[in-house]
């Protein structure tokens, strides 16, 4: 199943922040920040369980992660994935000549893909490298 | 009885967040030169510093790659390959910087000279558009302690400290008791306007839900409502006309307002725009009130790379020294625009992640050059580096001087020394000075 017109929006927790000091290339960081959490009513249509992996999908590329549920919800509409290399794969990376890029607010698409894999955060950036 | 093998060091700045956290008590086993113990930290200042003790994930020794692999090479050999790089490279991008000491960044701000380069730090691609709007229009700010000790309405815009600045409620704007504010949270009012009901939001008196992307709305009608005009439709960014207007009210009537703001204004939509509103509606409510803003900076010292960079050029970050003078045009020598036109040709980062933090696309060309890092930790960018430089961690394993996110510039201490042969990063930038001057012949 997929959900289309979602708005994605990327944000600091503090498990990210927790795994990011001296833990970035560990599980701990993928458990952390490769996930995208969803409006507990907005997850039903996606029709899975809690945790099965996802691809979202915006204009500036996909990435896979895994679902959860939102802790700060409701946000109808609304998707969030913690700030770091998975999340960086899709925000839109236009500053609007100011030069922050655009991390918050790009339309997204999610699909359902519960045979997908989580890569974590050395071997997704190493796709970059090879690309 | 004290254990003669611990040793307490009180009183020990947290370099972690911008909240820079000046109460941790910290327990080291002398011998071993470990952290054992961290007291009043939070969960992520905890696990900074016992992220400092020697693991699989800490640089001890400098490493060349060579074929593929990482061979570990004498500091002398690490300097000297890493300044025929800077040197060779005709626009080399120096970046990083938030997470180490003034002192540090100093020297940064020479060997760019130096090189000809570009000098940027992490406040590009987060607090720069506050950066550029308090240049533009000022900013009304005071310090943490005024607003512990005054602040009776405290507006969290855009910011979830919850997460991001875990102490940042107690020590100084909402649990916290203050000299007018005996009654510590009983006596304030917190507003949150966020998109989501943030863990902050639900801590919240009034939660203003807003639609992404539509702050700069919600904010210029906040400041219609202030002048007396009537707004002729129902709901603004998501927010009912009644809600707004509510919100007003309570912003007018307090005695002592604050809006501390974050990336939830920086990096969506009209960006800088954005600031330049909050900033001119916490003008225009000194008219009723007396209102101040403090942006909510999230590395440690990004606000000391701020002042030292502005302080040695006369611009806070994005700084171009390819004409052998300073330059300053961000959306030009910031960061990801250099990296996503592919204007550079080498990088050295220090104290940071780009890698992680940068925009896939941005992320890809920086692969494609030398790449140079000052790193404590392994992370994705020091893993795909040509040189790691091992630092001691400032602040836990050596001194120096940070800005707290209100400009307080705080002595760090030195807890414990570093392991293996990590020279600081003020060392480092300093020999990578002296070898560059010497190949350029200097």
């Amino acid at each position: 199943m997929s959900i289309n017109n979602l708005i994605l929006i990327t944000c600091r927790t503090i498990n990210q922040g927790v795994a990011l000091e001296g833990g970035k290339n560990t599980k701990e960081n993928v458990r952390a920040a490769g996930i995208c959490a969803f409006d507990k009513e907005d997850f039903k249509k996606l029709d899975c369980l809690v945790g099965t992996p996802v691809k979202v999908i915006t204009d500036h590329g996909e990435v896979v992660v895994y679902s959860t549920i939102s802790e700060e919800g409701p946000h109808p509409g609304i998707i969030f994935i913690p700030m770091g290399p998975w999340a960086n794969q899709v925000v839109n990376p236009d500053s609007q000549a100011c030069g922050t890029p655009t991390y918050k607010g790009m339309k997204a698409r999610v699909e359902a893909i519960p045979s997908g894999k989580v890569l974590d955060a050395v071997n997704l950036i190493k796709l970059l490298r090879e690309a | 009885m004290a254990d003669k093998n611990i040793r307490t060091v009180t009183d020990v700045i947290c370099p972690f967040c911008g909240t820079l956290c000046d109460d941790l008590e910290i327990d080291i086993d002398i011998k071993e030169q470990k952290v054992i113990e961290v007291r009043n930290g939070c969960q992520i200042g905890t696990r900074k510093f016992f992220s400092s003790n020697p693991s699989e994930h800490r640089y001890n020794k400098p490493l060349i790659k060579d074929n593929g692999a990482y061979k570990e090479v004498s500091w002398d050999e690490a300097i000297d390959k890493s300044a025929d790089i800077l040197v060779k490279a005709k626009r080399p991008l120096l970046y990083g910087f938030s997470s180490t000491e003034c002192e540090a960044q100093g020297q940064a701000v020479e060997l760019a000279e130096l090189l000809g380069g570009v000098l940027d730090n992490t406040a590009s691609v987060c607090h720069g558009p506050s950066l550029l709007a308090i240049q533009d229009v000022g900013a009304p700010t005071s310090t943490l302690g005024e607003y512990k000790n005054r602040a009776d309405l405290v507006v969290f815009w855009g910011s979830n400290p919850v997460h991001a600045h875990p102490r940042h409620l107690g020590r100084y704007s909402d649990f916290i008791r203050g000299y007018f504010r005996k009654d510590g949270t009983n006596d304030r009012f917190i507003v949150v306007v966020d998109p989501r009901n943030t863990n902050t939001a639900q801590l919240a008196d009034m939660h203003i839900q807003i639609n992404p992307n539509e702050d700069y709305e919600l904010l210029n009608a906040i400041r219609a409502i202030l002048r007396g005009v009537e707004l002729d439709i129902d709901e603004i960014s998501g927010v009912p006309k009644n809600k707004i207007i509510e919100l007003v009210n309570a912003l007018k009537s307090c005695n002592f307002g604050v809006i501390f703001f974050g990336m939830g204004l920086t990096q969506t939509l009209s960006h800088h725009r954005n600031i330049d509103a909050a900033i001119c509606l916490t003008r225009e409510l000194n008219d009723h009130t007396k209102f101040l803003l403090t942006p909510m900076r999230g590395h440690y010292n990004v606000a000391g790379a701020n002042q030292v960079f502005t302080w040695q050029t006369g611009y806070s970050y994005s700084i171009d020294f390819s004409k052998g003078y300073p330059r300053y045009n961000p959306g030009e020598f910031s960061s990801v625009d250099l990296l996503m036109k592919d204007e550079m040709d080498a990088c050295l980062i220090v104290a940071s992640d780009p890698a992680s933090n940068f925009p896939a696309a941005a992320v890809k060309n920086m692969f494609k050059h030398p790449l140079i890092t000052i790193e404590p930790h392994h992370t994705p960018t020091s893993v795909n580096s040509d040189i790691i430089l091992p630092p001691a961690i400032a602040g836990i394993e050596c001194e120096g001087t940070a800005y707290r996110m209100d400009s307080v510039p705080l002595r760090l201490r030195k807890v414990k020394e570093a392991p293996g042969k990590c020279l600081t990063d003020k060392e480092i930038l300093e020999r990578l000075v002296e070898a560059v001057r010497s190949k350029k012949g200097e």
